[in-house]
């Protein structure tokens, strides 16, 4: 589904997360990987939905049986210029791509984890440098 | 069951399960240590077991699960399987050299098991054939080396807020960078329909020969540049690895000098000559300026060093400038010149940054000014530090000079003369800098002994100076014996240029 709000939703997060990126302080730059993680997040799942095409499913015979016939199973054919799911073919359908939901799911995972570990390592920070002010990690002048 | 048909996944799955095994094992330290060695050593017979049937045998697809293309596959192809015994060596002998070398509490609690999973990671993005799965086992080998640069060495000469402010900026950049890999993955899946590599390759060839490549598919192969760019610290990207390598433990350093910033150049080599053969003609010459740019800020840089690992860490930014300069010729020769150079430059510099740990425990500071005449109290390190810097500086009886002779032969062969001619000008500076280090660490006075006080008397342990020594002979072989390493380069290189038997092998299969 091409919405247009969507859309507009995923790239007000990415602005709000680069700006919040670009801050001084290290909470807000968390903060700032945070929003961006959950736009691309978005994104990934916006890819996945459909409509008015092919079902991205796979029979158990690999596509080429009964569920076939009804044109709403969507199998990958080089001759007919079928490539990927966004194709207008068979019958109208509206449909999510469960593969992308596990994609979004590994990678909220993941991000959790990587928050997890800066959010300890801001705080460690914190306690050395006795500030939260990013212009101050500067004594290795990289 | 055949077990020489599950390689693959035996060297991904095992550092995982041992890292497990390692967290409950922290009260035994005897035990984590033999454990720890014993499995890296297997991994290193595993991956050389691995090469050697790719190599008589061909391309090896192994699914996970029998779900086909569908699912995830692992892929051991020359490339791949090549990757994975430079880890595997690498990793080895890291992990024998931090034995002494981590400080104990640091190295039971935390050190055992993120260098397993380092390992893993490391190892699962060689040999994954699935786009999302590369994305994960980033994302394992990114966490892992940050938790690995905060580890305490043994003297501890390096300050822990210097190791956390490297490691935040470290990390900041590449969850940047592996969101910008999340978009690039998640709009070729839109484009195409699949994660599987070789799927994507076989969809976008068949678009493009339809003539209906979206525009999109440019923008796509661009992220991937600044993803895979940043992994390896290529010219706009680079400023997070001098903070980053000098601050981690030496064999971290090496690890990271050695094999990690090497998984960008894989993956440059894995998804453009795979996926983006189309957009190549377009990509070339960005690959090749940014190399040229990083060449030249990497030497210019490393000359005003005055710490030790830091200018290694430079010399490792304008080294892999190098490499990505050979990927960037696209042909036969270049490619097999870069792979050449690649495996030098990570057994070379793998090797300068144990040295530079010995170095650092024997004088007790990274600073080069507080050094000097150090090759009467320590001959050993001095002799191995001459070794690497040869390499490096391309001197002709080692490893260095091979691949940095087949590098410019490709690069005039294919007339690129511009770009030669700026590699080898900044080729003379990798001569100066490391011999200026030389200059200061091992020759002339011994150092004020009033002011920075005596050397240390305790000198580098066996488990400490067996490595390096390991290291070393292995550079003299590659320079002396190079053949078969550029026979192996040779093949890999044909293969990366034709990919047909890898789609073969990895779509040609029942599914379920």
């Amino acid at each position: 589904m091409n919405n247009t709000l969507l859309s507009l939703t995923i790239a007000i997060l990415f602005g709000i997360g680069t700006f919040l990126i670009l801050r001084r302080d290290i909470v807000r730059v968390i903060i700032g990987l945070s929003v961006l993680s959950h736009a691309v997040n978005l994104l990934i799942v916006s890819t996945g939905a459909f409509a008015g095409t092919k079902v991205p499913i796979i029979t158990d015979d690999g596509g080429h049986g009964a569920a076939e016939a009804t044109g709403a199973i969507f199998t990958d054919s080089l001759n007919q210029g079928i490539l990927a799911p966004v194709t207008e073919a068979g019958q109208h359908v509206d449909f999510v791509d469960p593969l992308v939901q596990a994609l979004v799911l590994t990678a909220i995972v993941i991000s959790l984890a990587i928050t997890a570990f800066i959010l300890i390592l801001a705080y460690r920070i914190y306690e050395e440098y006795g500030t939260t002010d990013i212009r101050e990690l500067r004594r290795l002048r990289g | 069951m055949n077990l020489s048909t599950h390689i693959p996944i035996i060297l991904i799955a095992t550092p995982i399960l041992v890292a497990a095994l390692m967290i409950l094992l922290r009260k035994q330290p005897g035990m984590q240590k033999a454990i720890s060695i014993a499995v890296s050593f297997a991994m290193l017979v595993l991956s050389i077991i691995l090469l050697s049937q790719v190599w008589s045998g061909g391309i090896q697809a192994y699914e996970l699960g029998e779900w086909g293309k569908y699912g995830i596959i692992l892929v051991a192809d020359l490339l791949s399987s090549g990757m994975v015994v430079l880890t595997s060596f690498v990793s080895f002998l890291s992990l024998i050299y931090s034995l002494d070398y981590i400080e104990r509490k640091s190295l039971s609690a935390s050190y055992y098991p993120l260098f397993s999973l380092l390992v893993a990671g490391l190892n699962g993005s060689f040999l994954t054939g699935d786009i999302f799965n590369l994305f994960v086992f980033f994302e394992i080998l990114l966490l892992s080396s940050c938790g690995l640069v905060v580890a305490n060495e043994q003297g501890g000469v390096t300050k822990s807020s210097d190791k956390m402010e490297a490691t935040f900026k470290y990390l900041v950049l590449n969850m940047i960078s592996s969101f910008v890999m999340l978009v690039a993955v998640a709009s070729l899946y839109a484009t195409t329909g699949t994660l599987n590599m070789a799927d994507i390759s076989v969809k976008l060839s068949a678009m493009s020969a339809a003539g209906t490549l979206p525009w999109h598919v440019f923008a796509i192969a661009l992220m991937f540049v600044v993803v895979f760019g940043n992994k390896a610290a290529i010219f706009p990207l680079h400023y997070w690895l001098p903070d980053v390598h000098p601050t981690a433990p030496s064999p971290i350093s090496a690890m990271l000098s050695g094999v990690l910033i090497k998984v960008g150049a894989y993956g440059m080599l894995r998804v453009f000559f795979l996926i983006f053969i189309d957009t190549l003609d377009i990509f070339k010459p960005v690959i090749m300026y940014l190399a040229l740019a990083t060449i030249v800020v990497g030497a210019i840089s490393a000359v005003a060093q005055t710490d030790v690992k830091r200018l290694l860490a430079y010399s490792s930014v304008s080294q892999i400038g190098y490499v990505f300069l050979g990927i960037s010729f696209g042909s036969i020769y270049g490619i097999t010149a870069a792979l050449v150079y690649l495996v030098n430059h990570a057994v070379a510099k793998s090797m300068l940054f144990l040295t530079s740990g010995g170095i650092i425990h024997h004088a007790g500071t990274r600073d080069m000014r507080k050094m000097g005449g150090m090759v009467d109290s320590s001959p050993l390190m001095s002799l191995m530090f001459l070794v690497g810097a040869m390499s490096i500086a391309g001197m002709p009886p080692l490893g260095g000079f091979i691949a940095k002779f087949s590098l410019f032969d490709a690069g005039i062969g294919e007339q690129y003369y511009f770009a030669i001619g700026i590699a080898l000008f900044f080729a003379i500076f990798t001569l100066f800098y490391m011999f200026r280090a030389m200059l200061l660490m091992f020759w002339g006075e011994k150092r004020d002994v009033e002011k920075y006080g005596e050397y240390s008397n305790h000198g580098t342990s066996l488990l400490m100076s067996l490595p390096i020594v390991v290291l070393a002979l292995t550079v003299v072989a590659f320079g002396i014996y190079a053949e078969p390493l550029i026979a192996l380069a040779n093949a890999t290189a044909h293969q990366i240029l034709d990919p047909q038997p890898y789609i073969d092998a990895v779509l040609v299969r029942v599914v379920r």
